[in-house]
């Protein structure tokens, strides 16, 4: 190989990838804004549907769960309080499960939705069927486990998928409920708190 | 002149789908199938995706053809190869959401098929346009068909459904959408597509 063949490729090459590279760039520009734009008004739409009845959503503070950063929510109708959403994560069997959960003021599940995940295709990612989330329907923070067997008062588990089925009930869902029943819980002491002082 | 290119195109799509269908006869790419062939849904889709793939990548290289340096082909191979995907990739996720929800995440997998590397080599780099471009369909289709019936016969016997429709009502075998289930799925249909046309070259005789 003598000097110019070495001039040759390196020029062949540079001026390819430099091609590829700038396509993508134009490709990228162009999707990424309507790709941010989706994302914003799907999880609006994803918050208004955990809490149909709310006619206000608001954040009231920001926590995170396994180093990534999530939010939590109020809903309200007119000027009560109905319940709140959390978003939380769960590790799972190949992936960080992405979850938004909404509870009554009793800190009792009414709804959860998977947001996002990457769990076995045809097994874990049976989470986000109906027939599972629909189990969190009114179970409370000591209900909130993962049984083999058939069970109404707990969580059943999704044949082939425990691990992911244990991820979003006892990880993303379970610690988000705990964590927003102190959360609240202190909101309202720091009010009472700042009452008495003043 | 134009009969018999007609003819050849039509030989071109044949071979991808049977003679040199990419899972059933040349047992490339078995990874990915394996790992998305547990529901047909997503075997349809991942096989469209990779038809689509296939045919640019087979075009795009055929018409550098000229202009690549041969020691350098196989980093331009790849460079093609990952771009399509990245703008299959980034368009699906901007214009098909939904769609792209339940496939993006085999959609970057396909950079690592070992079958659209393999046509960009033995064909499209020395082949011109056109038929480059019907090479690309009929190995593009041949995979879409092995997919389908692979995830056909796993969803079918592990999960009883069928595009997510429930059809049999029996306790399914759940080693079908296993992995372990999805070399069962691809060893028994490889011998039964080696016998059929061991059948028929035997008849053609």
């Amino acid at each position: 190989m003598t000097g110019k063949d070495i001039l040759k490729i390196t020029l062949n090459l540079v001026v390819i990838y430099l091609i590829g590279g700038l396509i993508l760039a134009v490709v990228y520009a162009r999707t990424s804004p309507i790709m941010f734009k989706n994302a914003v008004i799907e999880k609006e739409a994803a918050l208004k549907k955990l809490m149909p009845d709310a006619d206000k959503i608001e954040k009231i503070g920001d926590w995170s769960i396994h180093e990534k950063h999530s939010e939590y929510f109020v809903a309200k109708k007119g000027d009560n309080i109905i319940g709140y959403i959390i978003q939380s994560f769960g590790k799972g069997y190949s992936s960080y499960i992405n979850t938004l959960i909404a509870v009554d003021k009793d800190f009792r599940v009414q709804r959860i939705n998977v947001l996002g995940h990457a769990e076995t295709p045809g097994l874990g990612d049976e989470i986000e069927t109906d027939s599972f989330k629909n189990q969190f329907k009114d179970k409370d923070v000591e209900h909130l486990k993962v049984l083999k067997t058939e069970t109404t008062e707990y969580i059943q588990a999704i044949s082939g998928a425990t691990i992911s089925s244990r991820a979003v009930t006892e990880d993303a869902v379970r610690n988000g409920v705990d964590f927003l029943k102190k959360a609240i819980k202190n909101r309202g002491d720091d009010e009472h708190g700042s009452d008495k002082h003043s | 002149m134009a009969q018999t290119s007609t003819v050849r195109y039509l030989d071109l799509i044949k071979n991808g789908i049977f003679k040199e269908n990419t899972i059933f006869k040349l047992a490339l790419s078995l990874c990915p199938s394996i790992a998305v062939t547990n529901n047909l849904r997503n075997g349809v889709l991942m096989g469209a995706a990779v038809l689509f793939v296939q045919v640019m990548v087979n075009i795009t290289i055929s018409l550098m053809r000229k202009i690549i340096h041969p020691r350098i082909r196989l980093p331009i191979f790849m460079l093609v190869i990952s771009g399509w995907v990245t703008v299959t990739d980034l368009t699906m996720a901007a214009f098909a959401r939904e769609a792209y929800k339940q496939m993006g995440l085999y959609i970057q997998l396909i950079v690592a098929f070992a079958s659209i590397l393999a046509r960009a080599e033995m064909f499209a780099s020395k082949n011109k346009v056109t038929p480059s471009m019907f090479d690309g369909i009929g190995m593009g289709l041949g995979f879409l068909f092995a997919l389908t019936v692979i995830s056909f016969f796993r969803e079918l016997l592990g999960k009883g459904s069928l595009w997510s429709f429930p059809i049999i009502h029996a306790k399914p075998l759940l080693i079908m959408i296993l992995p372990a289930g999805g070399f069962f799925a691809v060893g028994i249909l490889m011998a039964f597509f080696n016998w059929m046309s061991m059948r028929h070259e035997s008849k053609g005789r």
